[in-house]
């Protein structure tokens, strides 16, 4: 397990308390996990995603990842509409393993991108995993 | 609750940074960095090293210890060895289970016999003060003594097809060791179990060294005095590292012997009949399949066969999986609820082609994407073949009834050919 001085903070996302990453693409999201995410969860070995077109309300579910340890739930942190999900990852889930800040899992259409604002920033995320 | 238990390799395992979390009350390893599918690939490819010091040594001794362990587990000690089912002798072991007289299950072992009157039972992490006490209280008569050597006996194993190229580079005398060394035999000992074969390495440390384990793959458990058993483990790794060996954790553990269709006891086998099972083998089963070869305890309650549930392994199509869970169930494709879900993990080495499971042992290019596997227990039975539906209430994965599952495993391949 990583050291807290070893896990990648990437600057500049927002984060959430379910360990997972928001970015900002013109007017598009991209959502990914973290790095401390994907060192809990061990070797991603499936990899569930929306049908792109598919709307989700804040909160509500979107794809499992699915990791020799357990099946981890993926929730949206943003209400939208999928535009587009990362393809590479159904046949090589370990991506998200190698580097989970490249390799975003799906993208949306946000409905209200205000809410981008209410996540974590990187220091507020750092703070949350010192407990 | 009993206070966290760690074994003597704990620090190595948090400095190799580990993924720890509990089992049998033990701080233990899941994964390394390396991860548990780089891990579970090892031991299909090269071999891994496993911290098994977690396991309970229970010492049974004396003119009576035979005629206990024969009351006391479900193997028949005088009807075991090879085809004709000879009696167990010095430098062999045997699987069974001791069950209660319902014919549920305290625990599985192994029993190895180092001399006539001199046996190690080989239990569970966190067994072996039980298992004792439940051989005391059956003792009777019998002149024996029984002793608990938990925490006082170190074990590693190392398994798959490197292996014994591995212990070959640290063996003292690696070709009277491995010389007519077939599965489920073992030469040396640790502490008072001693055999007529030392097994010794270069460094000095004697050993017990057996062709088991619990993987389905090649290789070796080792017994090694506790306080000998850092250095071993990393006199071995360090052997082994030009060949790819890699130290493993208990994830890969898991995946791999669920893949060989071994049971993992409290969880595949436990407070229900041994019975209506993928491991009859254990029992001692005449010819006729009906009547038993000696007496046991449990053997009325089995006799009985009034248990009416089938315990039988399965896998899926692609790596995902349901995890036993109070609200996870085993349903049909129309939704009727046929059992619950024992064990079900992705064995990281198989995938299908056309339909078939295809290890990637012996097929260089194949590559795995791992398919979920494991055990149900139902209601009714089912025929290999047939298919039936995991369910958490939300996500339905449609697995098949088998009879094996990881095929290609290499567990009972002769040394000698391992080593050529």
């Amino acid at each position: 397990m990583k050291e807290l001085s070893e896990l990648i903070f990437k600057e500049g996302l927002r984060y959430t308390n379910d360990h997972e990453w928001v970015t900002e693409e013109g007017d598009t999201l991209k959502i990914g996990v973290s790095d401390y995410a994907q060192d809990q969860m061990g070797d991603i070995v499936y990899v569930e995603l929306p049908d792109v077109g598919t709307t989700f309300q804040k909160g509500e579910e979107f794809g499992t990842l699915e990791s020799v340890k357990a099946v981890s739930e993926l929730y949206l942190p943003i209400s939208g509409e999928v535009v587009a999900v990362n393809d590479d990852l159904g046949d090589s889930p370990e991506l998200i393993n190698q580097d989970p800040y490249t390799n975003w899992i799906i993208e949306i259409k946000p409905s209200d991108p205000g809410e981008l604002d209410q996540l974590l920033t990187v220091a507020d995320y750092r703070e949350l995993l010192r407990g | 609750m009993d206070a966290t238990k760690r074994t003597v390799l704990h620090g190595w395992h948090v400095e190799n940074g580990a993924n720890m979390a509990l089992f049998g009350n033990y701080d233990m390893p899941l994964w390394y960095k390396t991860g548990a599918k780089a891990e579970h690939l090892a031991v299909i490819q090269a071999a891994g090293i496993f911290d098994t010091s977690h396991m309970a040594v229970v010492s049974v001794k004396g003119e009576g210890a035979k005629t206990l362990l024969q009351y006391c587990l479900s193997k028949d000690l005088d009807c075991c060895l090879g085809k004709g089912k000879t009696e167990l002798v010095d430098g062999r072991c045997v699987y069974g289970v001791f069950l209660k007289p319902d014919g549920t299950v305290i625990d599985d072992a192994i029993v190895y016999q180092l001399q006539s009157e001199s046996f190690m039972v080989v239990v569970n992490a966190g067994m072996g003060g039980e298992i004792a006490t439940h051989l005391k209280k059956n003792a009777g008569k019998n002149t024996v003594t029984v002793e608990d050597l938990t925490g006082r006996v170190g074990k590693m194993d190392i398994q798959g097809p490197e292996s014994a190229r591995v212990l070959k580079k640290i063996l003292k005398d690696p070709q009277t060791v491995f010389d007519r060394m077939v599965y489920f035999s073992f030469k040396g000992g640790v502490g008072d179990l001693q055999t007529e074969h030392p097994v010794e390495f270069t460094d000095g440390t004697r050993v017990l060294l057996s062709r088991t384990g619990y993987t389905g793959e090649f290789g070796f458990e080792i017994f090694v005095p506790i306080e000998a058993l850092a250095s071993l483990w990393s006199m071995v790794l360090e052997a082994g590292s030009e060949m790819g060996v890699l130290a493993c954790g208990l994830a890969a553990r898991d995946s791999l012997r669920a893949g060989a269709v071994l049971p993992l006891s409290h969880q595949d086998i436990g407070p229900w009949p041994f019975f209506n099972n993928p491991w009859p083998f254990a029992l001692p089963w005449n010819d006729d399949n009906v009547t038993f070869s000696k007496d046991f305890i449990g053997k009325t309650a089995l006799l009985q066969k009034n248990w009416d549930r089938y315990t039988l392994p399965f896998a899926g199509y692609d790596p995902r999986k349901i995890a036993p869970g109070d609200e996870n169930f085993v349903i049909s494709e129309t939704g009727e609820r046929l059992g619950t879900i024992l064990t079900c993990t992705t064995d990281m080495a198989i995938g299908r082609m056309d339909g078939e499971i295809v290890s990637v042992a012996g097929n260089k290019d194949f590559q795995a994407k791992g398919l979920c596997c494991g055990f149900v227990l139902l209601e009714r039975e089912y025929s290999p073949g047939d298919q039936v539906i995991l369910s958490d209430g939300k996500r339905k994965i449609k697995v098949e009834i088998r009879t094996d599952i990881r095929p290609a495993r290499t567990a009972r391949n002769s040394i000698a050919s391992m080593l050529a």
